[in-house]
């Protein structure tokens, strides 16, 4: 190490500084915090009281069936999403992949669902899904019963209650998927395509051997970005179907905010937030592992 | 240079006057008590200010003043779990009624039993003491209550050949089906239930009473249990009852608009006193009002935001006056109920309403003969999300029995959850302290 690189090492500590101490204060702390709350019995409401309970709470959630249940619901929403979301996002991401102006605004199209804000949407789709009532239905209802399928009461059925969400999320979501596929297509070699098209491959050779491959860091990406937001859920069955029918639709999310603000059990919160924070991180760090990013 | 050097003393010179001017006035000695109230109508809004006024020009003289602050009522709960977990609570608050046992639980709100005389208390509906009582102690107080009424349309039951009962009554169960029946056959949609509001709250508030009547309990309080109380065979029974209303279509399980019955798409409409104005001001004279149909015995819903004086207050003299000012016939009760239309929670205060003695005012004091709080339990919270819950499903055609009894699961969990953690931290089970119910509530059963 040179005196320079000495110097510049001991000085970038005081760059680092401002954002150490954000991520400190705003991340780090906080996580600490719920670690050690979940070791405790804590009332919301009088967090001073709070008394030593071990495992207690992480033994207590994972016996509890409503966890389970929301467990369950949010991983299967998860096994949903992901692969249709990806492949819709890339679907779409390859339709618009052109040149001509006239399919940019396509672009704004399938992106604007990602900006309008999820409890609007949510009541829109409400309405969409809306089950028949005498001769009021919702425009899902209306176009099935159009081709000669008979409606449903989408959200209140449990069986379609947590799918009728994920149409939803998808429809609402897989602008972002595809925006960031749209930007790795665009580092897809030209010259290898055309040399492909040359040696006489077709568009789903030159797809699953040109652009696939080429594909590969950003498929990483999105499903990792795609698996853990959708670990988040929370708006939709919070405002369109509160977690019913029968709790069909409960999410891990919602789980966590109703012990903390219904149940007021601080501790009880933090051990489901960690146990989150686990499985979310494993989750990840799976996909990493079985996913290498390519270096370039 | 110069000129920034000279600006920036000024500036100095500025600085330094202003905090002695704050310092001066600080030294006058007002003492300003924090009070929240949670953000409700417009008029309301305006009337909780208005009275926070008068309150701070009466006290100029002794040195009392209150800064109030409002938040939006959809996270006003939150708001207040998260300043009490900071140790932040204001001095006084509002809380809606249900949350008091809870508060009090955490030891969280001041005893008020010196703030009133006997008189005094003995001027407060029964339904107010009762809500703000917890284990024969007063906490909470509040400047009206609530009314829940089954309103009419004189016009369309006269078209369906429907007879409204004579005034005070409410029909039994099986005339308010008849009822259906006959507006069904009409051709007009019978009652609204309001299946799609989004809080919890009002299913608990508004069917509390289908339970009630039916001879039923939603928990039993003094012993902290649900299990065979929530899923019992009469509440079975009753929610079967209440099932069938949209198992024949005479109420929308899906509803859209939030008042179908001041639109006149319905005959009849299950709400509460917040509505009265409106449904006057579409109907007139074609509006009636009577009290909720009956299983076994009347009962009704009551119960509404009241004010408490934080334990930890430092203010407290000045909190007090607050309490006194905001729930006082002249100065609190009667500018608020002029503003939201609600119930007087004083008996004094019903003098300054001459609507009173009229549809729909009238139905609902005598209904509030009937009427009981939602149970002061510190697990409300739970059992409120897990009954609503079961509503909504029930509604929707789950099995009553099977549903109420996962919902009694799911609360009793809870209970013994936490009963056991008290026991651990403290050595005794929580919830001890024989519980003095306030007589005259349950008195007028």
């Amino acid at each position: 190490m040179t005196a320079w690189q000495r110097s510049f090492s001991r000085r970038s500590v005081w760059f680092l500084m401002p954002a150490l101490v954000l991520l400190g204060v705003f991340v780090v702390w906080p996580l600490v915090r719920a670690a050690w709350w979940s070791f405790h019995d804590v009332d919301l409401l009088a967090p001073e009281r709070a008394g030593f309970v071990g495992g207690g709470n992480y033994s207590d959630l994972l016996s509890d069936p409503r966890f389970r249940r929301a467990f369950f619901n949010t991983a299967l929403f998860a096994v949903l999403i992901v692969p249709l979301q990806t492949a819709a996002a890339l679907g779409l991401a390859l339709l618009i992949n052109r040149k001509e102006r006239a399919w940019r605004w396509l672009r704004v199209v399938f992106f604007l669902p990602v900006v309008v804000s999820l409890p609007v949407l949510a009541v829109v789709w409400s309405l969409l899904y809306r089950p028949v009532q005498g001769d009021e239905m919702g425009l899902v209802n209306a176009a099935l019963t159009w081709i000669g399928i008979e409606g449903r009461a989408w959200l209140r059925d449990p069986q379609t209650a947590l799918p009728a969400l994920a149409v939803m999320s998808i429809w609402q979501g897989v602008g972002l998927q595809m925006m960031v596929f749209l930007a790795g297509l665009q580092g897809v070699s030209r010259e290898q395509l055309e040399a492909a098209a040359i040696d006489g491959a077709g568009a789903w050779q030159r797809l699953r051997h040109v652009v696939l491959p080429a594909l590969r860091n950003t498929r990483v990406f999105v499903v990792t970005v795609t698996t853990i937001l959708s670990f988040r859920l929370f708006v939709q069955p919070y405002l369109m179907t509160r977690g019913g029918p029968d709790d069909r639709t409960l999410s891990l999310v919602q789980y966590i905010y109703e012990e903390t603000f219904l149940n007021l059990d601080l501790g009880r919160a933090s051990a489901g937030a960690v146990l989150f924070l686990v499985w979310v991180g494993m989750l990840t760090w799976l996909q990493r592992v079985f996913f290498k990013e390519e270096k370039s | 240079m110069q000129v920034r050097a000279r600006s920036q003393k000024k500036l100095r010179v500025f600085a330094l006057s202003v905090s002695l001017i704050c310092w001066a006035v600080s030294s006058q000695a007002v003492t300003v008590a924090r009070v929240w109230s949670h953000q409700g109508q417009e008029a309301e809004n305006r009337a909780v200010l208005e009275i926070a006024k008068a309150f701070n020009a009466a006290h100029r003289d002794c040195g009392w003043a209150v800064e109030l602050t409002f938040f939006p009522d959809f996270q006003y709960t939150e708001k207040l779990a998260v300043a009490a977990a900071a140790r932040d609570l204001p001095d006084a608050f509002d809380l809606d009624g249900p949350l008091v046992a809870r508060f009090v639980g955490a030891g969280l709100l001041a005893e008020m039993g010196g703030v009133f005389s006997r008189d005094e208390l003995a001027d407060f509906l029964p339904t107010i003491v009762a809500q703000g009582t917890i284990d024969g102690r007063l906490y909470a107080l509040g400047s009206f209550d609530s009314a829940l009424v089954l309103y009419y349309d004189r016009e369309m039951f006269s078209r369906a050949g429907v007879e409204a009962p004579v005034d005070a009554r409410g029909w039994t169960w099986a005339e308010f089906v008849a009822a259906c029946e006959k507006l069904k056959t009409a051709g007009i949609e019978p009652v609204s239930l309001h299946m799609n509001e989004s809080a919890d709250e009002w299913f608990t508030y508004a069917f509390s009473p289908v339970v009630w009547s039916g001879g039923g309990e939603l928990i039993d309080v003094e012993a902290a249990r649900v299990r065979g109380v929530l899923a019992s065979e009469q509440n079975v029974r009753s929610l079967q009852t209440w099932q069938e209303l949209f198992v024949h279509g005479f109420a929308a399980t899906d509803p859209v608009e939030p008042d179908p019955f001041g639109q006149g798409k319905t005959a009849m409409d299950w709400s509460g006193h917040w509505m009265a104005r409106s449904h006057l001001a579409a109907k007139g004279k074609k509006l009636g009002a009577m009290p909720l149909p009956v299983i076994e015995k009347p009962a009704a819903a009551c119960g509404s935001w009241c004010w408490a004086v934080s334990a930890r207050t430092e203010k407290r003299q000045v909190a007090e006056a607050w309490l006194r000012w905001v729930t006082d016939s002249k100065t609190g009760v009667a500018p608020m109920v002029r503003a939201n239309g609600a119930v007087p929670s004083r008996k004094s205060a019903f003098a300054e309403f001459p609507e009173y003695a009229e549809v729909p005012y009238r139905v609902f004091k005598t209904q509030s003969e009937t009427a009981r709080p939602r149970p002061r339990t510190a697990f409300y919270a739970t059992l409120t999300r897990s009954f609503a819950a079961a509503l909504r499903d029930i509604s929707r055609g789950a099995d009553v029995a099977a549903r109420l009894k996962k919902a009694e699961e799911e609360v009793q969990r809870v209970i013994e959850r936490k009963e056991g953690e008290g026991r651990r931290a403290k050595g005794h089970g929580a919830g001890d302290g024989a519980s003095v119910v306030p007589t005259a509530v349950e008195g007028g059963l």
